[in-house]
């Protein structure tokens, strides 16, 4: 399935938003949350969604990752229509080119932190063998190598979200999306988690969706984007 | 995903909840050591309880015999015959025996009354008969034609005053005197409390009235064997022998209640495996559900790392099968340690092959338990949505 995508290009547009629009349909009607919304993310890029809370900012980022359909609209990543997959495709699609990061860290509990990277190997059938390597690797992004045998329920909040970030990374993926990744730190394991990003964009070129409210971690982003009543400005 | 990696989650996911599947485990585990032993010693059983209730009825007893045929020579039983009666498949023993039923005796000047009977050494192990005083004969005795006897219980206390008394006294029966060495015991005893009994050799060359065994008993395992042994008999003495008027008398009624009463208490007991078992697989049911359902954002969570429906389906069965299977193993250990336990109470040894077919009948029943009560969990949690799972709180 990898094959489809187009990996090569340094610069490559990664995310694809044309005109995409979520309507909910509710006893009271039909109640519109995105309105024609249009995003564009090149390789390297981090962007910033922000919005007052109930404005669209998670139902966006579940439709990125598909986990939600859209009612109408575009969505392409790295050239591929996704929104025309199948059920199993979209697995395939969120193992290969998707890094989620969610706001309550949600490890696997009773779990070391090697197996809450592993994981993501198992789905993507990446060999026993090979998996060490890729763990260690993802965790040193994250300066978080001694705890690799660590119970994830020992973690402290900063480090729980950082292993949270190396889950994601892990599987090598085009785009990373972030859910309020910096909701539940402080000030010093929020800005430590933003270095983070910064450097995984740089270093990896990979594109990063940081959905927040908080204008900190904006600040920390290549471009920001404001979503209101529906529709995303910026 | 990889086949080894299904394993491994699933065991490690079972491992670390195993105090929630304790229940079922003990459930499934007792219920699969039932089954393993009374199947493995359910024919040992039968033959133990065989040997009590025929104590009581002689239910698996046959009694064949030749009638006086009109104008013809009456038939007596060849020792090849009874040799290729004692081969059939389900005959345990056979014995001949040669009755006189109006025998007579004088002690001190009275005169009594009996019924003479010539027998073999194995008589008693047939009939489960024993000594309530002294001795039975022996094979000893039977081969070097003893001039010994054995007295029915009421028929020593008319004669000589008690058991203990007739003990090495000398009783005369025609014109042959013969010591009287035990008093017959057991059960059935009381129904040969005027019986008299002789060594066959001893017989058929002093009493007068006794030249051939006519009459011989057979004795089958089980209470299911009756039926074909009985049918086999005719063509077995006709093979050796002439079989004018030969006949074969089993006491069908008994026979019958026997087999109903078991039949009754298999099927309880078999119901009761059953119902431990289905208990167990509910339990199962009921826990993957409960486990479906606190675990909905973990499934969320493993979607969005790209899990595919039949990854999460495969690790729920899998868990399902994990319980069941562990289970088993318990129930397959504890069943041997129930076989060897029987085995020293009833002195048998049930085949080994057995044990393995009831092993692995087990094993087999323990999967499809698995498979039956871990499907429609893992179907409900390889179905859900990935926006629902990652929001349920």
């Amino acid at each position: 399935m990898s094959n489809q995508y187009d990996h090569n290009d340094d610069n490559a547009l990664v995310i694809d938003i044309n005109n995409l629009t979520k309507d909910y349909v509710t006893g009271a009607g039909t109640i519109s949350v995105l309105k024609d919304v249009n995003l564009h993310v090149r390789r390297g890029e981090m962007v910033a969604v922000m919005g007052p809370s109930g404005s669209g900012k998670s139902t966006l980022l579940f439709i990125l990752g598909l986990f939600q359909p859209a009612t109408r609209g575009g969505y392409k990543v790295a050239g591929v229509d996704v929104l025309s997959l199948s059920r199993d495709q979209q697995a395939i699609f969120r193992r290969e080119m998707l890094g989620f990061v969610f706001q309550t860290c949600d490890l696997l509990e009773n779990s070391t932190v090697y197996e809450n990277l592993e994981l993501p190997l198992i789905y993507a059938g990446v060999r026993r063998r090979e998996r060490p390597d890729r763990i260690r690797e993802a965790l040193r992004m994250v300066n978080l190598e001694h705890r690799v045998n660590q119970p994830s329920n020992r973690l402290s909040g900063g480090e729980r979200q950082r292993v949270s970030i190396a889950r994601a990374l892990v599987n090598e993926p085009e785009f990373i999306l972030a859910d309020e990744p910096t909701g539940q730190l402080d000030r010093e394991n929020s800005l430590r988690v933003l270095e983070y990003f910064t450097k995984i964009t740089e270093e990896a070129r990979t594109a990063m969706v940081v959905v927040t409210h908080d204008n900190m971690t904006a600040e920390h982003c290549t471009r920001k984007c404001v979503l209101t009543d529906g529709y995303l400005n910026g | 995903m990889r086949y080894y990696d299904l394993v491994r989650v699933s065991v490690r996911e079972v491992l670390r909840k195993r105090r929630r599947y304790i229940g079922v485990l003990a459930s499934i585990a007792l219920g699969m050591a039932g089954f393993i032993v009374i199947i493995t010693m359910g024919n040992d059983l039968k033959k133990n309880f065989n040997n009590d209730l025929d104590l009581l009825g002689g239910a698996t007893i046959i009694n064949i015999m030749f009638e006086q045929p009109q104008l013809e020579r009456q038939e007596w039983f060849r020792d090849r015959t009874l040799d290729a009666v004692g081969r059939i498949p389900g005959v345990v023993d056979t014995t001949r025996v040669a009755l006189k039923t109006s025998a007579v005796t004088t002690w001190h000047d009275r005169l009594f009354g009996f019924n003479l009977v010539g027998c073999e050494a194995n008589y008693w192990k047939v009939f489960s008969f024993n000594a309530a005083a002294g001795r039975l004969f022996d094979e000893k005795d039977v081969s070097e034609g003893a001039r010994v006897c054995v007295v029915g219980t009421d028929l020593a206390r008319q004669i000589f005053g008690g058991d203990k008394e007739a003990l090495g006294q000398v009783l005369s029966i025609d014109d042959n005197l013969y010591t009287v060495v035990g008093i017959l015991g057991g059960v059935r005893a009381g129904d040969r409390s005027q019986f008299v009994f002789l060594p066959i050799t001893t017989a058929r060359a002093r009493v007068v009235g006794i030249s051939q065994a006519y009459s011989a008993y057979v004795r089958c395992a089980t209470w299911d064997d009756v039926a074909t042994v009985a049918k086999a008999i005719p063509g077995v003495v006709r093979a050796n022998q002439p079989d004018r008027a030969l006949r074969v008398n089993v006491a069908w009624e008994p026979l019958k209640q026997v087999q109903r009463i078991f039949w009754w208490v298999e099927l309880f007991i078999y119901s009761s495996i059953v119902a431990t078992m289905i208990l167990g697989g509910f339990g199962i049911w009921n826990i993957m559900m409960a486990t479906v359902t606190s675990r909905t954002r973990e499934i969320g969570l493993k979607k969005a790392m790209g899990a595919l429906d039949s990854d999460i389906l495969y690790q729920f069965l899998f868990e399902a099968l994990c319980v069941t299977l562990s289970s088993s193993v318990f129930g397959v250990i504890l069943g041997r340690i129930g076989i060897e336990y029987m085995s020293n109470m009833l002195g048998s040894r049930p085949p080994e092959g057995l044990f393995v077919f009831c092993l692995l009948m087990g094993l087999g029943f323990a999967a499809v338990l698995g498979i039956g009560a871990g499907l429609y969990p893992s179907i409900r949690a390889s179905r859900m949505q990935v926006v629902d799972a990652m929001r349920y709180e």
